[in-house]
């Protein structure tokens, strides 16, 4: 969707391909497009680390950013996924000071940012942008919760199958790039334990597994195996984020 | 438990914290009352002019241990800032096993779904201390939000700083032994109800660091041979505050540096808590007994 005085880009590559900015009323959308930058997302790159300064905040479309808890000495577990259906950078219009997590993309793919600063003046506008940015940090905050209580209480199986559905409904494609060294550190645990787990989804028929390439074959059956926190997780983003279009400026009233 | 936490006495206030409380008062009429020192920290950062503006709505509530103020997915009909009550936002999977993802005390709000534009609950709120709280009906909050940058700004801020809390949680509850967890929930909860003595059964800490009620028996065990603190039919008193925040992870001081509001105007009460900055054993707490931290190290993962 080019508009006047923006480089065009190519209609695979659109911001609306973020839920947020998509959801955004056109005029709102038509005022935030010339400050947003395409901006590519590298595998492993840190969008912002543990105490650092965020100088933007991203807008994922096809790329995948996780938030990890990170210990002093560099064990670390993943607390959030953040995809299409987010931000990264809450921290920036929350008025949070720094945080002893850090963002790192986990499926490269593209992103728009906005300049710490405007992102700011965007949020204390008051508009649908703020609206949509608090909705999403209600869902942010219920998947962390659920993935706390998920590391305490559930296997390590299901906690894949878990992970797995919440990556593959981030990317619109049943195939992720990974190591099962990575989703190790994801979900804080050892190898052994993922390569076990992974196994048995395997020999299942729900995944197929080999060099880095995690396809999911069965969605349904991998659903059926996870627990209860995906599915908690997805109902709250969902009624969040995909009811009702914003209207301005019925602020705080605007959720079903 | 009502003697040891029953509301902090407070001999003085700053004059815009009395006159706020006085002019509520007199609105209030019979209602019971804003007390004259606003103990809340959030409500105490907000200007006077803005406390004056919702102090009207503020009613003073006695909350009962035990008591749930909302379960998940329910719809909120008040928020809730704690005095000196404490409350546990707990997530509930399989129907019975909990865990503790955030404590609200008066440093903050019970409420947060509001503050993000939704109306409900996605956790169950618990009260872990029984205590003073001001409450006030949600749709007069959302009318007073929309009108007080400051009540926005300060809102947001506490939002972030729960949502620093949740995310440790989650990795605390990865990483580090359930003692250490323990000593971080103890001096949590004495940070936040300002007393070295509350109760607590063996059943409930299990609940709230999601293990086993056996688990939590030996960790305090442990804890009281240290001297650290005394446990005895669900009281506990904290002997030593130095050296239980030396038992805890360093998530404790995390949190707590982030509650902690930097600023101090309108007499932001912090007394009565001991902020140490001292940055205890330096990061390197207790050498190798976590350092690679693996799950169900600390207890046995339940299936």
């Amino acid at each position: 969707m080019p508009k006047p005085g923006v480089p065009a880009r190519d209609a695979q590559d659109s911001p609306k391909k973020n839920l947020l900015l998509a959801a955004l009323p056109p005029a709102d959308y038509d005022h935030l497009l010339p400050q947003l930058e395409a901006f590519p997302l590298e595998l492993g790159w840190a969008v912002y680390e543990s105490g650092g300064e965020q100088s933007h905040l991203y807008f994922p479309t096809d790329s995948i950013v996780s938030l990890l808890y990170v210990m002093e000495n560099g064990a670390s577990a993943e607390i959030a996924v953040v995809g299409n259906e987010g931000a990264v950078g809450i921290a920036l219009f929350m008025g949070g000071e720094s945080t002893p997590s850090r963002a790192v993309v986990q499926s490269a793919g593209q992103a728009y940012r906005l300049k710490a600063k405007a992102a700011k003046a965007e949020f204390d506008r008051h508009g649908a942008l703020q609206i949509l940015l608090l909705r999403y940090t209600q869902a942010l905050i219920t998947q962390m919760a659920q993935t706390a209580v998920c590391n305490r209480h559930h296997t390590i199986e299901q906690q894949l199958c878990r992970w797995l559905l919440l990556s593959i409904d981030r990317l619109k494609s049943n195939k992720l790039t990974m190591t099962q060294d990575l989703i190790a550190n994801m979900l804080g645990v050892r190898r052994e334990g993922v390569t076990e787990a992974a196994g048995k989804l395997q020999a299942a028929g729900l995944i197929e597994y080999s060099r880095g390439k995690i396809a999911v074959l069965d969605r349904a059956r991998l659903e059926q195996r996870a627990c209860e926190c995906y599915a908690v997780v997805k109902r709250e983003s969902d009624r969040l984020l995909l009811t009702p279009p914003v209207t301005v400026p019925a602020a705080h009233e605007a959720t079903a | 438990m009502s003697a040891v936490l029953r509301p902090t006495p407070r001999a003085t206030g700053t004059r815009a914290d009395l006159k706020a409380g006085a002019k509520a008062g007199a609105k209030a009429g019979a209602r019971p009352t804003s007390p004259a020192v606003i103990e809340n920290n959030l409500l105490a950062a907000l200007p006077r002019k803005d406390y004056q503006g919702i102090a009207a709505d503020l009613q003073t509530v006695v909350l009962v241990y035990g008591d749930i103020l909302y379960e998940p997915g329910e719809v909120l009909k008040h928020v809730y800032f704690p005095n000196n009550a404490l409350v546990s936002l707990l997530t509930v999977v399989d129907g019975h096993l909990a865990l503790e993802v955030g404590l609200i005390g008066r440093e903050g709000i019970l409420g947060v779904p509001l503050i993000l534009g939704s109306r409900i609950s996605p956790v169950r709120a618990l009260v872990q201390g029984g205590g003073a709280a001001m409450r006030m009906d949600a749709a007069r909050f959302l009318h007073h939000f929309r009108l007080s940058p400051a009540l926005q700004k300060e809102s947001y801020r506490y939002t972030f700083a729960l949502m620093a809390q949740i995310s440790q949680t989650a990795g605390c509850n990865r990483f580090h032994l359930l003692e250490q967890r323990l000593a971080r929930w103890l001096l949590m909860t004495q940070d936040r109800v300002k007393s070295a003595q509350f109760r607590m059964t063996h059943e409930f800490l299990g609940h709230m660091l999601g293990v086993r009620r056996v688990g939590v028996t030996k960790a305090a065990r442990n804890l009281q041979e240290c001297g650290l603190i005394r446990y005895a039919r669900g009281d506990i008193s904290i002997l030593d505050r130095a050296g239980l925040e030396a038992a805890s992870c360093r998530c404790y001081s995390i949190v707590r540096d982030m509650n902690e509001p930097s600023r101090t105007h309108n007499g932001g009460n912090h007394n009565g808590v001991n902020h140490n900055r001292v940055n205890h054993n330096g990061g390197n707490h207790n050498g190798g007994n976590h350092n690679d931290a693996f799950p169900g190290m600390s207890s046995p993962r339940q299936k």
